[in-house]
């Protein structure tokens, strides 16, 4: 493998630990990374990429465990990230879904990395764009992003995953909620789990109704409703099928898979680029940054006059 | 850098309150938990520590088996290229195992009595070490 650098010719190769280490150094913002993943991103491509997202508590974690022991027991080579918030206060975290996932903790076919949302708000960490680059390099079946609990507005999920699973429960508001912006709109499959529960006929019937009368998320594709319940694995291969019929649906519609794609790619390079904004002002040096900033508060600048000095200099 | 760590018990033990108790402590230290409870295996373990390249590994052990558990674990480590982790212990530790458990390479053994505040001060000298 001439010219490929070695730590990406690791990861290449399907080394765990180098992949773990690579992940850490993007999760740092460390640029001196960018080779290694310009090579990764340019083999990878081939994994499914899977989101599972959902409000705090509804069985993200558990239903997680219940799909990857299914496609464990199809063989499928399967990569997890699982997205947790980080404390606004220290910035800390407790990073717990690998408490839900124990079973699988010794198969080798089976990589579990936890991380912290540093800060990000879309429901995903800022590193998890790199993260998922990485596993598809290592030629994953399936990579399944997990998000933080999100609320309404956490869509960030959007610009990564192929397919997005949106987990609810009956306690997840009236008919109301359900035809509100936001994360509703973006779920290629809606669960409701903990289907045992008092209510949840009622929710899919308002779900299934919502889903009929709104925009399709991908051509030709009708969003299921779908009851599970994760703890015992009931429901869960109708989810899997579900799964596999929106691939086939993506591959029969290259038109629209391509404008989807389009849309998402987009999503993610915007991403990117505020991120980047933000680390060009961090790093101004003080006086310029400080000069700017006293501006706007005496009101000698407005603050888009700001912007445009900070980050576009030639062009104010 | 933000510091890694990692926090979980070997076999059947299932007296979680203190390591719950550390990291929630840890977590308000600004550190990132890797949280894996009660239960765990040697080998699911380590494939944790490779696959979340943690920074430090704390055990907690309430029942008399820590000392084989510590040592198929240091084994296990070392095997899999992850040796140099640092590694701390907590719970109800002998004064008399403190010497074995030193000869093993553990280095922060946190029995009854320690301060919170010396365990995160290891946390952050030993986790911020292999960076």
């Amino acid at each position: 493998m001439n010219g490929i650098p070695p730590r990406a010719a690791a990861v290449l190769a399907g080394d765990h630990r180098m992949a773990g280490r690579l992940i850490t150094i993007a999760e740092a913002g460390d640029t001196d990374i960018e080779p290694e993943l310009g090579v990764l991103y340019r083999a990878g491509g081939s994994s499914r990429i899977i989101g599972i997202t959902g409000p705090p508590g509804a069985g993200k974690s558990t239903f997680l465990d219940c799909l990857i022991s299914r496609l464990r027991s199809l063989k499928r080579r399967i990569a997890v990230l699982a997205i947790d918030p980080s404390s606004p206060l220290s910035g800390g975290a407790v990073l717990g879904d690998r408490v839900r996932m124990q079973r699988h903790a010794e198969d080798r076919g089976i990589f579990i990395r936890s991380m912290a949302a540093r800060g990000a708000l879309g429901g995903l960490a800022h590193a998890a764009g790199d993260a998922v680059t990485i596993l598809d390099a290592m030629a994953f079946d399936d990579i399944i992003i997990e998000t933080v609990g999100v609320g309404q507005s956490e869509t960030d999920i959007l610009g990564l995953a192929d397919i997005v699973i949106l987990m609810q429960t009956a306690h997840g508001g009236d008919g109301i909620q359900s035809v509100k912006a936001g994360i509703l709109e973006i779920a290629d499959i809606i669960v409701v789990n903990k289907a045992d529960t008092v209510g949840t006929d009622r929710m899919i019937r308002t779900l299934q109704e919502m889903v009929a009368h709104r925009i399709q998320t991908a051509a030709g594709w009708d969003t299921p409703v779908l009851p599970t319940e994760a703890t015992n694995g009931a429901g869960i291969d109708a989810v899997l099928d579900a799964i596999d019929a929106f691939y086939r649906c993506r591959g029969a519609n290259r038109e629209a898979t391509m404008q989807r794609d389009r849309r998402r790619m987009r999503a993610r390079i915007l991403t990117l680029a505020q991120a980047a904004l933000r680390h060009r002002i961090n790093i101004l040096t003080e006086p310029s940054l400080l000069a700017a900033i006293d501006a706007v508060i005496s009101r000698v600048m407005e603050p888009r006059e700001a912007l445009k000095l900070l980050v576009f200099p030639a062009n104010s | 850098m933000t510091v890694r760590c990692l926090l979980g018990m070997l076999g059947t033990d299932v007296h979680s309150k203190g390591i719950r108790t550390l990291a929630q402590v840890l977590r308000d230290a600004g550190i990132e938990v890797i949280y894996l409870g009660e239960h765990n295996s040697v080998a699911g373990m380590v494939r944790a520590v490779i696959d979340e390249d943690a920074d430090i590994i704390g055990l907690s052990f309430s029942s008399a088996a820590y000392l084989e558990y510590i040592r198929q674990f240091v084994t296990a480590m070392r095997e899999n290229g992850v040796g140099s982790v640092p590694l701390m212990i907590g719970g109800l530790i002998h004064p008399d195992d403190h010497l074995p458990l030193q000869e093993m390479g553990i280095s922060g053994i946190f029995g009854p009595g320690s301060r919170m505040d010396a365990i995160i001060d290891f946390v952050r000298n030993k986790g911020g070490s292999l960076q």
